[in-house]
């Protein structure tokens, strides 16, 4: 009987534990989400009255040549960084996982760039961009370098994706160390027997064994890429001729300043909407793929 | 264990023989001097913005010509002229001041509130529906872009009286709650439950126990939590840019967006502000960068 | 505003929670007896001369207390604070589209009672005037400065060379291509910056388009189409004696490269003046109108207001807002903000005009001026980075797709306001 008490006061415990979290959760994160969701219903400004206009913001925002071009900058920035981090990561990461001089300081270096904000980074890029590059590019006589890229409609946004990838490598690299550590060796020793190249071994040993740290990452780089914005403020501010406003830009950009904040709400609302499907779509496939190995 | 939450928490490896490195490189142990050269020339991409980041702050204006050279030689002299200038126009240790406060405020918080609910739940979650429909909802929050969050948020904080430091603290808390609860929780699943049962024992009050044995027995994941935290507060722009703009109080970042049309295009001046704000997270990543890395991998690993 | 009601009681539940934990965090209100009056005001390179304006204010007053605000990027500022509902007392702000939304959103006091207004110059209060979505009774803001746009030149690069200040369109081009013959670049652009391509545009548009052409696209009897056709035409042209590639230099690069003597002219407004003497105090600037048309007697110079103010509805101390108001209008402090940013002062009286302004003064003295069409258009409808896009764009058909574009866009941006101008316009009939 005593130790049924003692565990109905263990209870009470656990349930207070939770409380100040729990309130400070549906205070600033349910709340704002459900007021966000209800102002994409109005056609508020920020201030002064507004009014309900049902579903029209929704409508607007699919028939918005603005609003899909961020979509399509996003995607597009999101899946060329993602590809592109998890491949140079992986590859650091095998790199400084290797019997190499120096490993401490190397691992040091590469994970540098995570440290270091986004605003600065990107303000430091955008004059070596400016001036830089080009300089480099006339100096060598190639002519394609010679203009300032951030500059160009069509390729600022390699520039924007260059800086975000700079950064973002550092954070994949870690995880897939950590990954290639929780390897036992024995499975190479194996390998050897077979006199498997070294390709081979890593097709068909190391990767399948690194698959879960596959999954993270793309699923961590995939949302961080999506959700683009310091990058954008210092590089671009989402030109030349828009071509590099980003979703949360466009949001903040027309929502706070612009005076549409009613119909960023509603754009914010997709955008949430087409988070979590992208996320649920990776967590099934990944798990599946681990499932088949 | 449910297939949904094993992203989340992938099953910690118990076993770990040996790494694979001794084996495999004992094999070709020629080859890492040709990879260690390739991996050093790698750095370069790494450190030539930091390079020129610094030689552009010592210059004088006057020193800045057209061509490469001018931007990326070495400085004649270095000069701390645009150092004191750029501390002075962006009142450099009051916001740095502010953003360690803040940053300092976030962590206190996310160790107390986040590694108490995350026992809660960790110790729960398998037998009791509600706790897991508490981790579940806490842990979707991942998912919430801070774009769909920013605008009310603006009006709520002002509401409360929160535009200011402190409402920025607290968004903070909630904004690495997901991740931050999933981390202890999964953290919890290692610790067997012995202990509270020998303390149970003893007569001490579940609150005592988790004060006295468990807490301090979560210290790697403290850790984590507290790294993680600190690299994203550190260096966000967008939270006190929405809800702190018009005060007199900004953040070290904060600052350099602030101040971007002061420098116009004295870009010596600006690259002096950068490497200001740049450097008190460098420092502090060279004193502790293996506390940092550790931290990082851990909660890769356990996330 | 009875919907608001149910986001009140949201957000009452939010602070019901969270109160509890954390009361008591904000700033305590200064306990010396005095009235507080903050202003915000939207011009950062401004903020020396209004801390000097502070400063003598102060100084003056025993029971105002007076506070300016000179934050950058000020109108994503003062947006926030209203969405925040933290009023200043006094917003001092551009005669724009954004004064337009704040009057219609009943954000203004009506100051007609306050006796400066008699010493302003009618041509402002008008512009103010037509800025109303709605016509309104009485007013709500005082114009304070006005700036005008058009060609700065390089005077001394000019006189050096002999060359003329060209009336005509013609001449304008002609004089380009002279200069460029020498190596100078003729213009140079800050497209980086995307708002510097309404400069141009604007100084373009007032001598090539009716100054109404927002309101009778609205009301339906034109389209921009027909309107802006050689507006567009000519802005293209002038890329052809810009530095290669503007889009790649921001307005700081291309204010240090005009006072650095990169190029003769500097197609901008006159409130960059002060940022290009930072870089080159000696300079000899001097302006133009831009020569838009064929015959000299169609151009006019775009002008308007620079900076104006109006007192917050919400302000608790109306009383001492009119006070700083009587103060910020005595001649004094008048010559005070003259002195710092040149620009043209919106009282009547004697004032001095910057020297920049000297080739302009003959059309402020005809009042041949009309106000920037930008003034007109919504911010969210971002026209500044259609026109950038359109500059980009080098296919053949460039200006259809941008004409069609900018006429598309208007409507759906401009829907909730022609909507209720109509039912305004209906109840009045």
């Amino acid at each position: 009987m005593k130790k049924t008490k003692k565990m109905t006061d263990r209870q009470k415990t656990y349930i207070l534990m939770v409380i100040p979290a729990l309130l400070l959760f549906v205070a600033f994160n349910t709340i704002p989400l459900i007021t966000g969701a209800m102002y994409s219903f109005t056609n508020y400004r920020g201030y002064g009255s507004y009014e309900f206009v049902g579903l029209r913001n929704y409508i607007d925002l699919f028939s918005d040549a603005r609003v899909g071009n961020s979509y399509l900058f996003t995607f597009k920035y999101a899946i060329a960084g993602t590809i592109l981090v998890n491949l140079l990561s992986l590859l650091l990461a095998l790199g400084l996982n290797s019997k190499i001089k120096c490993k401490t300081l190397l691992r040091g270096v590469y994970f540098l760039p995570n440290i270091l904000g986004g605003l600065i980074i990107g303000y430091i890029f955008s004059f070596f961009f400016t001036y830089i590059l080009p300089a480099i590019g006339s100096a060598i006589h190639f002519g394609f370098l010679e203009n300032s890229i951030l500059a160009s409609e069509k390729y600022a946004w390699i520039g924007v994706l260059i800086v975000g990838v700079w950064q973002a490598v550092a954070m994949n690299t870690i995880i897939y160390i950590s990954g290639l550590q929780t390897i036992p060796a024995d499975i190479y020793e194996a390998g050897m027997i077979d006199g498997a190249s070294r390709w081979q071994t890593f097709k068909d040993l190391t990767l399948p064994m690194l698959m879960p740290f596959v999954s993270t990452n793309l699923i961590l780089s995939t949302k961080n890429m999506l959700m683009v914005f310091d990058q954008i403020m210092a590089l671009t501010k989402g030109g030349p001729a828009q071509s590099t406003e980003s979703i949360s830009y466009l949001i903040y950009k027309n929502g706070m300043d612009g005076g549409q904040f009613g119909f960023q709400s509603a754009n914010a609302v997709v955008f949430f909407v087409v988070i979590v499907t992208i996320s649920i779509i990776q967590m099934v496939i990944t798990n599946k793929k681990e499932e088949q190995l | 264990m449910s297939t949904s939450t094993k992203n989340f928490v992938p099953e910690p490896i118990k076993v770990r023989v040996k790494t694979a490195d001794e084996i495999k490189n004992d094999k070709d142990s020629r080859s890492n001097i040709v990879l260690t050269i390739l991996l050093i020339l790698g750095c370069v991409t790494i450190l030539f913005p930091l390079y020129m980041t610094i030689v552009i702050a010592f210059k004088a204006p006057s020193e800045m010509t057209n061509d490469i050279y001018g931007a990326l030689s070495l400085p004649k002299s270095f000069s701390l002229s645009n150092f004191a200038e750029a501390m002075r126009v962006t009142d450099f240790w009051h916001s740095l001041g502010n953003s360690i406060i803040i940053t300092a405020a976030t962590i206190i918080l996310s160790l107390v509130i986040h590694s108490m609910a995350g026992y809660a739940i960790g110790r729960n979650m398998s037998r009791k529906k509600g706790f897991k429909l508490i981790y579940f909802y806490i842990v979707s929050g991942m998912f919430v872009p801070f774009a769909i969050l920013m605008m009310p948020l603006v009006k709520q904080t002002a509401n409360l009286g929160l535009d200011n430091m402190v409402g920025v603290v607290i968004l903070y808390t909630v904004f690495y709650m997901p991740m931050n609860v999933m981390l202890y929780s999964g953290y919890m699943k290692n610790v067997p439950m012995a202990m509270e049962e020998a303390a149970d024992m003893d007569g001490a009050s579940a609150w005592r126990t988790y004060w006295t044995i468990i807490f301090p027995m979560m210290k790697p994941m403290h850790a984590t939590v507290a790294v993680l935290t600190a690299l994203g507060t550190w260096n966000d722009v967008m939270t006190p840019l929405v809800i702190m703009s018009g005060t007199d109080n900004v953040t070290l970042p904060l600052a350099q967006l602030n101040f971007q049309t002061q420098f116009g295009t004295n870009y010596n001046l600006a690259f002096a502000s950068y490497l200001l704000a740049l450097l008190p997270i460098v420092i502090f990543y060279i004193l502790c960068q293996k506390q940092i890395i550790g931290g990082v991998a851990n909660g890769a690993v356990k996330g | 505003m009875n919907k608001a009601k149910t986001v009140k009681s949201l957000l009452l539940l939010a602070a019901f929670s969270s109160t509890l934990l954390l009361q008591g965090c904000a700033a305590g209100e200064s306990s010396d007896g005095k009235i507080h009056i903050t202003m915000l005001q939207y011009k950062p390179e401004a903020v020396k001369a209004f801390e000097k304006i502070e400063e003598r204010f102060n100084a003056t007053h025993d029971d105002i207390h007076l506070d300016i605000e000179s934050p950058n990027e000020a109108m994503t500022v003062l947006k926030t604070r209203l969405i925040r509902e933290d009023y200043p007392d006094i917003v001092g702000i551009g005669g724009d589209i954004n004064y337009s939304n704040f009057l219609d959103a009943e954000l203004f006091a009506d100051i007609s009672d306050l006796d400066v207004i008699n010493d302003i110059k009618p041509a402002y209060l008008q512009i103010d005037k037509d800025l109303e979505f709605i016509p309104q009774e009485g007013v709500y803001a005082l114009p304070y400065a006005a700036n005008a746009a058009g060609i700065l030149y390089n005077k001394d690069m000019f006189e050096a060379n002999g060359w003329e200040i060209p009336e005509t369109w013609d001449e304008f081009l002609s004089l380009c291509d002279t200069i460029k013959a020498t190596g100078t670049n003729p213009l140079y652009f800050g497209y980086k910056d995307t708002w510097t391509c309404l400069a141009p545009w604007n100084a373009l548009a007032v001598g090539l388009a009716p100054a109404d052409v927002c309101s009778r696209v609205n009301s339906g009897d034109t389209t921009f189409k027909a309107e802006y056709a050689e507006v567009a035409e000519k802005i293209k042209v002038l890329l052809d004696y810009a530095e290669p590639n503007p889009y790649a230099y921001s307005y700081n690069d291309a204010c240090t490269a005009f006072a650095r003597g990169e190029s003769a002219m500097y197609p901008i407004g006159s409130y960059a003046v002060p940022q290009i003497l930072s870089v080159n105090p000696d300079m000899n600037i001097d302006s133009f109108p831009f020569p838009a048309n064929e015959n000299e007697e169609d151009n006019v110079l775009n002008s308007g207001i620079d900076l104006q103010f109006s007192v917050m509805k919400e302000s608790k101390n109306k009383e001492a807002a009119y006070e700083v108001l009587r103060f910020m209008f005595e001649d004094e402090t008048v010559q005070i903000y003259l002195d710092d940013q040149g620009g043209i002062p919106c009282k009547e009286g004697e004032f001095t005009l910057p020297s920049f302004l000297n080739g302009m003064e003959q059309y402020i003295k005809d009042n041949r001026m009309s106000d920037y069409h930008d003034h007109h258009y919504p911010s969210e409808m971002s026209v500044d980075a259609l026109i950038q896009t359109y500059l980009m764009d080098s296919s053949a058909n460039s200006a259809e797709i941008f004409l069609d574009r900018f006429d598309n866009e208007w409507v759906r941006y401009n829907r909730d306001l022609i909507a209720k101008v109509k039912k305004y316009e209906e109840g009045q009939k």
